[in-house]
């Protein structure tokens, strides 16, 4: 079984951050056809309050430990979030501050955001990007932006092949990564420790 | 002797009451530790515990000076740190505060270690915050060879080294203060408590139950992987954190405007959640004791456990109330349930009695007939 989490950091219900994220979940499963693939998706909107808690107390609550372990324990991760003024949205971030940090080490990353108009586009780039490859996430190299267009004028045949692109791409590096094993928290910190008090003796 | 140690241990913060607007000025906060001190061993507590900070709003940044002037007004109080900082001191003079401290008590006292959380005291005290875990390590390693050797020679990475460095005074009766190693949240320090075979303290208060359950988990396992004992004999200590009154309401009431505006988790959670994901418990004396006897169901049987009830700007009178009730309700049951079950094997909270009589029990058993036969056929 191949488990692929999706975050989504659209504030509204419904939202269009929320819709792009379904598409590529879907265009991601055809992608990978006869395979049992599921899909939670964790609605950030939902754990909002959970969040600035664990921010305020440095722990999460039970609810939202459940969410953490859901998101260190898939195979990959679908990340999409709403651009707001010029980056991300401070929820999502916010998100991703207080998971603890080894949980994307390793993990295929496919990133995609959600704007007013595709001047934003490159928030993927500078912001997005960036982040996960500091988490030590394999970031996919197509990431996919949406703007109001997309979804309703021109552009929205367009976005139909780009998600397509950037799904088939993703889920080239997801096979050439093969099953994750879920990095133990505090192994490196163990490590060291015992490494240190060897060195005693 | 109790099998368990019940005691408090104070963060020693200068907060305003939020009920009245008034903060205490350093002063009488210092003299008010002291009431509580002298109140928890006039209750019948067995512990005071204080911690160690170097900044305000915190006015413990001499632990052995308050610990020596409360030892000298009560009778059987055995004084605690909670936190010595072995990342920012220096070994050699915790060695020696705490020797002069055991001498004075008459071993009416221990030590607990912690690496502090206040990152900008290690550069006032010429330290790395980088380094924070090798320096606790070889601090730690080197506090142990002043306390144990006779005549010290040493050379480390991060202090000048000894050569031929005797403590003055040496440990009364010859034998160290026990010592806990403390920890929030950092495993590291489960493997070093159980390397050295010490004992081991989960703060438990700020985090959720499931964390301090892995932690003690771990250290008893590394317990017996170093060859100290079982993993049931590992020695735990877990903190705890209450607010009391007879009619449970009434202690939810009084005690949420301290909790809305508390250091460290105030502003985030509700109290309702609060109680839920952690062990603060509030409410009746009862509900104190059903509490802290489920500690058991995931650490297994421990030996000391340590309540915070000054902090938050709660006022004197109130913090004295709450000892009323921890020495008159909670602890006597506490005492008498906790040793209902207990293995035989499980051993007791150490004191300086404990060790002295194990260090001579170790000393009789290596003097036994096999090695007079050695030295009859030499």
């Amino acid at each position: 079984m191949t488990t692929i989490a999706v975050v989504t950091g659209g504030l509204r219900e419904p939202s269009s951050t929320r819709l792009l994220a379904d598409r590529l979940a879907g265009a991601v499963r055809d992608h990978l056809p006869g395979q049992d693939v599921q899909m939670p998706v964790i609605e950030l909107r939902h754990v909002g309050r959970a969040v600035v808690d664990a921010m305020l107390t440095g722990f999460p609550s039970a609810e939202l430990e459940q969410v953490f372990d859901t998101v260190a324990s898939a195979d990959g991760l679908i990340a999409v979030t709403p651009a707001f003024n010029a980056s991300f949205s401070g929820l999502f971030k916010s998100f991703f501050d207080v998971l603890p940090e080894p949980s994307l080490q390793d993990m295929p990353v496919l990133i995609a955001a959600t704007g007013g108009t595709e001047r934003h586009s490159l928030v993927l780039e500078h912001a997005l990007r960036p982040m996960f490859s500091y988490l030590h996430a394999v970031v996919s190299p197509i990431a996919v932006y949406a703007a109001t267009d997309d979804f309703a004028g021109a552009g929205a045949g367009s976005l139909d092949q780009r998600i397509d692109r950037a799904a088939a791409a993703f889920v080239r590096l997801l096979s050439a990564c093969g099953p994750r094993e879920r990095p133990q928290e505090y192994a490196a910190e163990l490590g060291e420790m015992e490494r240190l008090l060897g060195g005693l003796k | 002797m109790s099998q368990m140690q019940f005691g408090i241990f104070t963060v020693g913060d200068l907060t305003r009451d939020p009920t009245t607007g008034k903060t205490l000025s350093e002063h009488e906060r210092i003299k008010a530790t002291v009431e509580i001190a002298k109140k928890a061993d006039e209750v019948g507590l067995d512990v005071f515990a204080t911690g160690e900070h170097h900044n305000p709003p915190f006015v413990p940044s001499s632990p052995t000076t308050l610990l020596a002037y409360i030892a000298a007004q009560t009778e059987r109080l055995l004084l605690s740190t909670s936190t010595t900082l072995i990342t920012t001191n220096d070994p050699v003079k915790i060695a020696e505060d705490f020797s002069v401290l055991q001498h004075l008590t008459d071993g009416r006292m221990d030590i607990m270690l912690g690496r502090g959380n206040t990152g900008p005291v290690y550069p006032w005290f010429g330290k790395d915050l980088r380094a924070a875990i090798p320096l606790t390590v070889e601090n730690y390693a080197l506090l142990r060879a002043v306390w144990d050797e006779e005549i010290v020679n040493w050379e480390g990475k991060y202090r000048t080294p000894l050569q031929g460095f005797t403590l003055a005074p040496r440990p009364l009766d010859g034998i160290p203060p026990f010592v806990w190693h403390a920890s929030i949240r950092s495993p590291e320090i489960t493997e070093l408590a159980a390397y050295y075979g010490d004992g081991f303290f989960a703060n438990h208060i700020f985090w959720p139950a499931s964390h301090t359950q892995q932690m003690v988990a771990r250290y008893r396992e590394r317990f017996a992987h170093y060859r100290h004992g079982t993993p049931e004999q590992a020695i735990v200590g877990l903190g705890g954190h209450v607010f009391m009154r007879p009619n449970s309401q009434d202690a939810v009431n009084e005690f949420r405007p301290y909790f809305d505006e508390a250091p460290v988790y105030g502003h985030g959670p509700s109290l309702e959640e609060f109680t839920a994901d952690t062990p603060l418990t509030v409410g009746s004396p009862q509900q104190v004791i059903e509490r802290t006897l489920s500690f058991r169901d995931y650490v297994g049987d421990y030996q000391r456990q340590l309540f915070l009830v000054d902090h938050a700007g709660l006022p004197l009178k109130t913090v004295l109330e709450q000892l009323d009730l921890l020495g008159e309700e909670v602890v006597p049951v506490l005492r008498k349930e906790f040793a209902i079950g207990r293995p035989a094997d499980v051993p007791d909270a150490p004191t300086h009695a404990s060790l002295v009589a194990k260090a001579r029990e170790e000393q009789r058993t290596d003097d036994t007939p096999e090695s007079t036969d050695q030295e009859e056929s030499a």
